[in-house]
């Protein structure tokens, strides 16, 4: 099974080992999709892999470890009206979930392919993509 | 600096008068820039030009040079506006008493770049309430020293699109070798080549098909954000002294349009308000020119195809004048979602909407076919003899030699 979470940390929880928790205590594949981390805290989005009982007892372990946890199904958004089709998105993509569709030249939200990356939100000029955090 | 501005028409062939009865009738063949190059390589040269009356050309982009004029009325008692907001955005209040012009790259104090002028005008054309607010000194004719209120296309007499420099005749594609991401009005350049991008119709786009300027002049009617405007002159940094392919498509920045347009007759599926992050706002706006074939030339101008049109792609880690070129390429390598610089290969981007290009050319298709856009000839050419100066620092001698 897996699942996008996005964590939010206080300071003090920053500076825990939390992916290598995840991975030693609970058996968790965990792939790093964008982290914000300062000082002060920040943000995360993890995808985690695993059996559905491992990834419940380690969320429950993140909570206890003073991180914020929420599960996403959908990182980013696209408001389909907002979008102009320009392919300003299409280079800058790193999965290539925002792609030209050589017939219509119309650009594609492949919403699967889309890690949550961020990238593309202030690149899009009339600010089509959301980010769900 | 060398022209190479070939010959004018060789051949003989249909008037433009002709050609705009016979679309008033409802009997003139109108094809969109696709459908015609399609014609073009299944028919040959001669037939379109005897077959085909017009061709209808189309762009949507991010126009900087765009911006609109309002006349709000007058108060009661009247105000002389001196400084005016709407929405925040500073708008250009030195003429007459209740005239503004409002640019769509303006910004608020703040340097808001999500709400500027361009979004002030998207957000007019949506129909939508903007608030208005104006200082004066008063005076005894205009006693008011302020106002605030808010105006909406419905109480406003004139809204008016008035854009300098649109449409640009080729433009100049981008890259970036340096470390770091540049955010520019060519978009979000990643690092190391990390992308390329370019911002021209290619084919489709009006300019490109009439390379000489012989059709499309001062008092065109085109398609304006949704509506029907005019070509009002050149537009600012018209430069025709670039190179040119044989057919004359040239290989750089050269002409552009000043145009005119009601805005009350627009929508905001063509009139869009953008931000390039840490650039500024600015406006994307669509615009369509239906182009007469008047003769064999003119067939052969709308012929062209993104393979016959090139650009280069400069190098933006230069923050000079004369940037780098870091390779020429054509449209069509352009269009193929990667390029190849210094033997890397490197995803692009487009920037100009070739869907909503496609529509225009759509849309302004069916106009002219039900008899509904009518086609003009132009009261003026323009011009076929200007170049480009730069701005230098100079004294006021230097400035008057
Ligand atoms: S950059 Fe934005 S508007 Fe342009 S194609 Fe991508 S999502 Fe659409
Ligand atoms: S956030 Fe945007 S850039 Fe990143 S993967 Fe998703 S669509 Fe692509």
């Amino acid at each position: 099974m897996k699942t996008k979470l996005v964590l939010n940390f206080n300071p003090e929880a920053s500076n825990l080992p939390i992916t290598h928790n995840l991975t030693a205590k609970y058996g968790l594949l965990v792939n790093i999709l964008r982290a914000e981390i300062d000082e002060v805290g920040g943000k995360m989005v993890i995808e985690v892999s695993g059996k559905a009982e491992s990834i419940k007892n380690g969320i429950d372990y993140l909570k206890e470890a003073g991180v914020g946890v929420r599960p996403i199904k959908e990182g980013v958004r696209r408001d389909d009206d907002a979008c102009t089709h320009c392919g300003v998105c299409i280079s800058i993509c790193p999965t290539k979930a925002l792609s030209l569709d050589r017939e219509t030249r119309k650009v594609i939200f492949t919403e699967e392919k889309c890690v949550a990356c961020g990238v593309c939100i202030d690149a899009c000029p009339p600010r089509a993509m959301e980010i769900l955090i | 600096m060398k022209k190479r501005i070939p010959p004018g028409p060789t051949s003989s062939g249909k008037s433009f008068a002709d050609i705009s009865t016979r679309a008033q009738n409802g009997d003139a063949v109108v094809m969109t820039a696709m459908e015609f190059k399609e014609f073009v390589r299944t028919n040959g040269i001669k037939k379109a030009a005897k077959e085909v009356d017009i061709v209808t050309t189309g762009t949507f982009g991010a126009m900087c040079s765009s911006g609109a004029y309002f006349n709000f009325g007058h108060s009661d008692p009247p105000i002389k506006m001196q400084r005016a907001w709407l929405d925040g955005i500073p708008a250009y209040a030195g003429m007459a008493a209740v005239d503004v012009y409002l640019g769509a790259t303006e910004l608020d104090d703040s340097n808001n770049m999500m709400h500027g002028g361009a979004h002030v005008i998207e957000d007019f054309v949506r129909g939508r309430a903007v608030r208005l607010k104006a200082t004066a000194h008063a005076t005894d004719c205009y006693p008011l020293k302020e106002i605030d209120t808010y105006v909406s296309l419905k109480t406003i007499n004139q809204a008016v699109l008035m854009n300098v420099r649109n449409c640009y005749q080729n433009y100049a594609a981008a890259s970036n070798t340096s470390g770091r991401t540049l955010y520019t009005y060519m978009g979000k350049l990643l690092p190391e080549l990390g992308n390329a991008t370019y911002c021209s119709s290619g084919e489709l786009s009006p300019l490109l098909n009439d390379p000489l300027y012989r059709t499309i002049g001062i008092g065109s009617r085109i398609f304006l954000g949704g509506g029907e405007g005019f070509v009002i002159w050149e537009g600012t940094q018209f430069n025709t002294g670039v190179e040119r392919t044989p057919n004359g498509v040239p290989k750089r920045p050269a002409g552009s349009i000043a145009v005119l347009g009601d805005l009350k007759q627009m929508t905001s599926e063509f009139v869009k308000g953008l931000t390039f992050t840490r650039y500024g706002a600015t406006l994307g706006l669509g615009i369509g020119v239906p182009i007469p074939i008047l003769d064999e030339d003119m067939a052969k101008a709308c012929a062209v195809t993104d393979k016959d049109i090139s650009t280069a792609i400069f190098d933006y880690a230069q923050q000079t004048r004369a940037r780098p070129v870091l390779a020429e390429v054509t449209y069509a390598q352009l269009g193929s979602g990667e390029v190849d610089i210094k033997g890397r290969r490197v995803p692009t981007s487009p920037l100009s909407s070739i869907y909503k290009a496609r529509r225009i050319a759509e849309l302004l298709k069916k106009s002219i076919a039900k008899g509904d856009f009518v086609v003009t000839e132009p009261v003026q050419r323009l011009p076929l003899d200007r170049s480009f100066k730069p701005l230098d620092t100079m004294n006021d001698k230097e400035a008057m030699e």
